[in-house]
């Protein structure tokens, strides 16, 4: 594996791009219809399903519900680098993945709220003004497999919580495609009043999606559990209690590669490149077998989970040096920097 | 006994010879990082006239410098989440000691000396416990760390000592890092930032925040007039459709303003202001924005008068005469346009009047 790993990154540096001028407004057509409003349906379906199957049945033991979980957490991450117009509205995005936690406000915020049982939770307008901490799937995570949050408060208090954070983030959900409809006209007919004044502002947007969702997944997803080698820190290891670690990095991947060929698609041979950077990064997710990553702390496991950080990395150098330059929306020096 | 050579000697050694100024490495006017054509990193002097009086080679990319009052001796920082500053003699382009940030700390990349020169204050990032605090480093003994203190919130940037020689004030951007996590923003939803006001000492004096609506715009640059005035640059983590100030001004004990200029102006910076600086005498003040290619300019009152357009345009100091502003395209320019020098080198977002 690691050989092969050798081999594409030598393969994927060798070889130059000779590209012909993108056709911008084709890329973001495809990137609208191909990939983000497919991603935003998709997760407005599962969060409604989640939302039906908390009414049902709001037992932490439910099967279903753990599994309309799963799924609406699946659709979540695949779209989570898509962190622009309207999942940032009114903080929709924090307040259905409010992650990571570095102060530990969302057990905190939980316990607070299963003590009071209020009637805030019963309906959606109350429940929306909670804080951001105690909603979204990564609150939901807490209830479902946390032992120390579920042994809080009544089974009817947590009853109550599972289902109006069901409801919010099917509630958050709807909206994020409700507004897509419309923010899809904006990007796809730029104007000078419209927040795109061309195609290549609306371009520049998805490439910094593109490569702020795989900085995401190498610096946080991966590099929270990382830490040191001195001092490795398992447990912020993403979604760790459902065993969802190792998984959030697959499907952030899976959806950040449907949008890096989409935007590389007039340029074949950086096209294929990526998409082989890509097959190696599964390749070594795939051959983890560390659901949670918690090899972290031991030299060996860390080793891997470092090999799977470096071809995410891999892929970031490569979007950089080429994917920008190829679609002309290469940040400046300073431009770049962000201090 | 003691000959008058030895004495003589002893005395150079001991310091006391005649001590070297910034004539001595070629009166810069300016000092800035920047990245040469082949890729290195160097600190850079600018005469007035805007041409070069010296390069000296940096291990890594530099953020902003820091000169000595009297001495040509600048604090080169590394760029966020960097452990290490070097101090650089500018005349031999030697380093003349190195400051490692304590265990458990960062530096964000600003720093400023006290008046004397005795001092040296950085603003770091205790990031355990996600605080801000400013280093304290005894120049006199060699830029030893002598004490710490709050910066009064959270991811402190840029701090300047005020006219007066005994206050610093700080701009608390209110974003959490955390070095595991690179340069993550770990705590959007929930960030405050501030300016903070402290004697070198470090008890606060005032700390201002701005209101409800303007939580996510994070104060990060400052320059002060000589009146006392201090203008703050701020970077917008909301929602990108709004179109917020990203700029204003303070007085001690008096509440924060924003500048006033057209949605347009603001909506061109695309968020992000990168420097701002006072002219010397005061009467105008300016923002310059990489990402939006633009340099803003306001008058005393803080009312909008002109923008201009640079690509890459970031590092910003104040002359006589108005502005200097230098480019990642190597370009250096007093925004009058007459005085104008084009380098090979990437000039990092930082210009530091001397």
């Amino acid at each position: 594996m690691f050989q092969r790993l050798a081999l594409v990154i030598s393969f994927a540096l060798a070889t130059g791009t000779a590209t012909a001028e993108p056709d911008l407004a084709r890329l973001n057509t495809d990137a609208v219809n191909g990939h983000i409003l497919p991603l935003v349906d998709s997760f407005q379906s599962a969060a409604s399903a989640l939302q039906t199957a908390a009414e049902d049945n709001c037992e932490a033991t439910s099967p279903a519900l753990v599994a309309a979980f799963h799924d609406a957490v699946d659709a979540w991450t695949r779209m989570s680098h898509l962190r622009f117009g309207p999942t940032e509205k009114d903080d929709r995005a924090f307040a259905i993945a409010f992650w990571p936690d570095s102060r530990g406000k969302t057990p905190k915020e939980l316990t607070v709220l299963l003590k009071s049982d209020e009637p805030a939770f019963m309906d959606a307008t109350s429940f929306a003004e909670v804080s951001i901490a105690a909603r979204g799937v990564y609150a939901l995570e807490f209830l479902l497999f946390d032992a120390r949050v579920q042994s809080v408060g009544t089974a009817e208090a947590s009853c109550h919580l599972i289902q109006a954070i069901a409801r919010d983030i099917a509630r958050n959900a709807d909206a994020i495609a409700t507004d897509w409809a419309s923010y899809a006209e904006l990007i796809l007919s730029p104007s000078e009043t419209g927040p795109y004044r061309n195609d290549a502002e609306a371009a520049q947007e998805f490439y910094k999606a593109l490569s702020t969702g795989l900085q995401f997944t190498s610096d946080t997803r991966l590099g929270r559990p990382l830490g040191t080698f001195e001092k490795p820190r398992a447990a912020r290891a993403e979604l760790r209690r459902s065993g969802r670690s190792l998984r959030q990095v697959r499907l952030s991947l899976e959806g950040t590669r449907d949008l890096a060929l989409i935007l590389a698609q007039d340029a074949p041979a950086l096209q294929a490149q990526l998409d082989a950077l890509y097959m190696v990064a599964f390749e070594v997710a795939d051959g983890l077998d560390d659901p949670v990553l918690a090899g972290v702390a031991d030299p060996q496991g860390r080793l891997r989970v470092e090999i799977l950080q470096m071809s995410v990395d891999q892929i970031r150098s490569l979007i950089g040096a080429e994917l920008g330059p190829a679609l002309g929306v290469a940040a400046g020096f300073n431009a770049l920097d962000g201090d | 006994m003691t000959t008058r050579r030895q004495f003589i000697a002893g005395m150079l050694a001991a310091g006391l010879g005649p001590v070297p100024t910034w004539a001595d490495a070629g009166s810069p006017a300016f000092l800035s990082a920047a990245k040469t054509a082949s890729g290195d990193h160097v600190l850079v002097g600018l005469r007035p006239d805007l041409s070069e009086a010296f390069r000296i080679p940096l291990p890594t990319r530099g953020h902003a410098a820091a000169a000595h009052p009297n001495r040509p001796e600048a604090v080169g920082f590394a760029r966020r989440p960097g452990t290490f500053a070097l101090v650089i003699d500018c005349r031999s382009g030697q380093v003349a000691a190195r400051m490692d940030a304590p265990t458990g700390r960062h530096f964000y990349g600003h720093g400023t000396f006290s008046r004397d020169g005795d001092l040296l204050f950085t603003t770091e990032n205790d990031y355990e416990a996600a605080r801000g605090v400013i280093g304290v480093w005894d120049v006199t003994r060699g830029y030893q760390r002598i004490a710490e203190f709050s910066s009064g919130g959270v991811g402190p940037h840029e701090m300047v000592l005020m006219p007066d020689g005994e206050t610093l004030v700080i701009a608390n951007g209110g974003i959490e890092t955390h070095p595991d996590s690179g340069r993550a923003k770990l705590n959007i939803p929930m960030m405050r930032p501030n300016l903070s006001y402290c004697r070198l000492e470090g008890t606060v004096l005032d700390r201002v925040e701005p209101d409800s609506t303007m939580r996510r715009n994070s104060i990060r640059h400052l320059a002060v007039r000589p009146d006392g005035t201090v203008i703050f640059g701020m970077q917008w983590q909301g929602e990108a459709e709004q179109i917020v100030p990203l700029a204003g001004t303070h007085r001690l004990q008096e509440p924060l303003r924003l500048l006033e200029a057209p949605d347009q102006v603001w909506r061109d910076l695309s968020g992000y202001v990168g420097s701002v600086a006072a002219s010397q005498s005061g009467d105008r003040v300016a923002v310059t924005s990489p990402r939006g290619n633009r340099v803003v300019e306001f008058d005393a009152d803080g009312t909008f008068t002109t923008v201009s357009v640079h690509q890459d345009v970031c590092g910003l100091a104040g002359t006589d005469e108005g502005f200097v502003a230098t480019t990642g395209n190597g370009l250096i320019t007093s925004l009058t346009g007459q005085t104008m020098q084009q380098s090979e080198l990437a000039f990092d977002n930082h210009l530091l009047r001397l």
